[in-house]
């Protein structure tokens, strides 16, 4: 099968885009020739059974896989159509547009606010007016539907929030540093159903302005809320194009096998 | 031969408590003993004045001065050394020969009986470097016997804080030292305090690294300079009990209370951050 095959048909430029990536733990080759194009502005979710390596890809596109020991990173992998494995990179400026959410709720043991405004103090925006600040904060927490909820209680610990609104929290952490790319490592998976289909809601929200990139375990979940899909197994991306596609139609039968329920 | 598991249980249960209770009677027995010897020469004249006919009388100000003294100069020179070393020994250095034989040093740094110490701070600080018996070399001294205890804690505090802090950190774009400036060190400042505070409560008691390297005899007057010689409460003490005949015992325990309740406050301070932020933390 031709690169281009797998290139999904939409609308839309592509964001990430890879070309015979490779990624070797040591001598485990935890990815093999994976091809793939993320549109902006939609969302890509990448399903597959345990260990097959997405949560790997993911890291790829924000380069947080440099921090593992012995990782070693081959082939093509652009952002805005430039090489972000290239020397000279600015892996900070990277980070700041390709944003992550992780899969436990995280948010630090602080305030509210200070939370949200932990990234502009990374990114030297901290010296604004208070004003300013608190401006922002909003914002983000407005984008990410909590600010009606919170707006009275932004001096309190975020880590007694529950978990729902500490993931959401998590999301607004990363917007106040005006992401591209929002990477979401299975962020629901320690939600319960009515609080994974708020946040499903507001991927949709948050699709509008932001190209979002899901790994999930759930297949209804990648069903439900994804545009473009990708089926990983050992490594490999065995199909990726539209989500209708990849759950009615699979090309591949090992693909077939998974969203039929026959494996994983 | 079989008993009954809820019989042994309670025998079990029995031991421990009171090996529990044994282990408090010598604490509490120190406490009520000086307490009761020492409480009746504790007095406004006590603390704030200088010692008088030959120490029989007259207060221990500048004993207590010069222990405040020594304590702050070996906490200036021991936090930031020893903060800076965990913090490469825990964020940076890998897991080499040359770090392990550091790390080697350090446990072998705590096991030092005090008075090498004193030695060794009358060797290099005193003659070597020509600091001569002063606040400075005293300082110094304590200062590196409570290294161990200041860098331990703090490296146990740095790697208390979970790993996701310093991966959301740096997924947002900060670089490691950001990272370990506004993701890590703060969550780590309770434990790196509580470190600091045992430390200065063991500084503020030990005789030995201070008898060659600062403290005076007799002194009774305040130190103009990190050069002067001072008075110290363990060496007072020291002093009081052996070397000045028919002095009252109420002086002596009124001194030994005194060191005490220092040091004592000390504890109770780190315990009280370490009580305090441990309600606050959720990890
Ligand atoms: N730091 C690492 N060092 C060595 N091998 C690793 C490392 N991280 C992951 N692996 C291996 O790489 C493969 C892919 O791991 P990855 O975490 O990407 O899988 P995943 O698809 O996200 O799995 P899950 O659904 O369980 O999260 C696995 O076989 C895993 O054992
Ligand atoms: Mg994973």
């Amino acid at each position: 099968m031709s690169a281009a095959a797998r290139l999904p048909d939409g609308q839309g430029s592509p964001v990430i885009q890879t070309k015979g990536l490779d990624l070797f733990y040591g001598n485990f080759q935890a990815l093999k020739g994976v091809d793939l194009s993320i549109t902006e502005k939609k969302i890509t979710a990448i399903i597959g059974p345990s260990g097959c390596g997405k949560s790997t890809l993911l890291r790829v596109f924000n380069r947080m896989n440099d921090l593992v020991e012995g990782a070693r990173v081959t082939g093509s992998v652009r952002l805005d159509g430039k090489e972000i494995y290239a020397p000279g990179t600015d892996l900070l400026l990277l980070r700041k547009k390709v944003g992550m959410v992780f899969q436990r709720p995280n948010p630090f043991p602080l305030s509210i606010l200070e939370n949200v405004v932990f990234g502009l103090k990374i990114h030297h925006m901290y010296r604004k007016k208070r004003g300013i600040l608190y401006e922002m904060a909003r914002k983000s927490l407005e984008s990410v539907l909590l600010w009606d909820d919170l707006k009275d209680k932004l001096g309190r610990l975020a880590t007694n929030l529950s978990l729902e609104q500490q993931q959401k929290l998590c999301i607004a952490r990363l917007l106040v540093v005006k992401p591209e790319v929002l990477l979401m490592d299975e962020p629901c998976s320690a939600l319960d159903p009515m609080s994974t289909s708020r946040i499903e809601e507001l991927m949709q929200e948050l699709k509008k302005n932001y190209t979002i990139v899901i790994v999930t375990h759930n297949m209804q979940q990648a069903a439900r809320v994804s545009d473009e899909a990708g089926y990983m197994l050992l490594g490999e991306l065995v199909e990726f194009g539209r989500t209708h596609a990849i759950f009615t139609a699979p090309r591949d039968k090992r693909t077939e096998d998974y969203v039929t329920g026959r494996l994983g | 031969m079989n008993m009954n598991p809820r019989v042994t249980q309670r025998i079990a249960f029995s031991a421990l408590l009171f090996s529990t209770l044994l282990v408090m009677v010598p604490v509490g027995m120190v406490i009520v003993v000086i307490l009761k010897q020492g409480a009746g020469a504790i007095s406004w004249e006590f603390l704030s004045q200088m010692p008088r006919s030959g120490m029989r009388a007259g207060g221990i100000l500048p004993a207590i001065v010069g222990t405040f003294c020594l304590v702050l100069g070996a906490v200036c020179f021991a936090l930031p050394l020893g903060l800076l070393a965990a913090i490469y020994l825990s964020e940076y250095s890998k897991d080499t020969f040359l770090n392990r034989i550091v790390r080697l040093a350090i446990i072998n740094l705590a096991g030092v009986p005090s008075v090498v110490f004193g030695l060794f701070g009358l060797a290099l600080f005193v003659n070597f470097f020509g600091f001569g018996a002063s606040i400075l070399s005293g300082s110094l001294t304590l200062g590196i016997m409570i290294l161990p205890v200041i860098i331990t804690s703090s490296r146990e505090a740095i790697d208390s804080v979970p790993q996701s802090f310093r991966e959301v950190s740096l997924s947002l774009g900060a670089t490691k030292l950001q990272t370990i400036r506004h993701a890590v060190l703060p969550h780590a400042l309770p434990g790196i305090l509580t470190g600091t505070i045992l430390g200065v409560g063991r500084a503020a008691g030990e005789t030995a690294p201070i008898l060659f390297t600062v403290a005076a005899f007799y002194l009774p007057r305040l130190p103009g300079s990190i050069f002067d010689q001072v008075m110290a409460l363990p060496y007072h003490l020291y002093v009081l009990s052996t070397q000045v005949p028919n002095v009252d015992s109420g002086i002596r325990y009124g001194t030994a209370l005194v060191l005490l309740v220092i040091v004592l406050l000390m504890n109770a301070i780190a315990i009280a951050i370490r009580a305090h932020f441990r309600s606050k933390k959720k990890w």
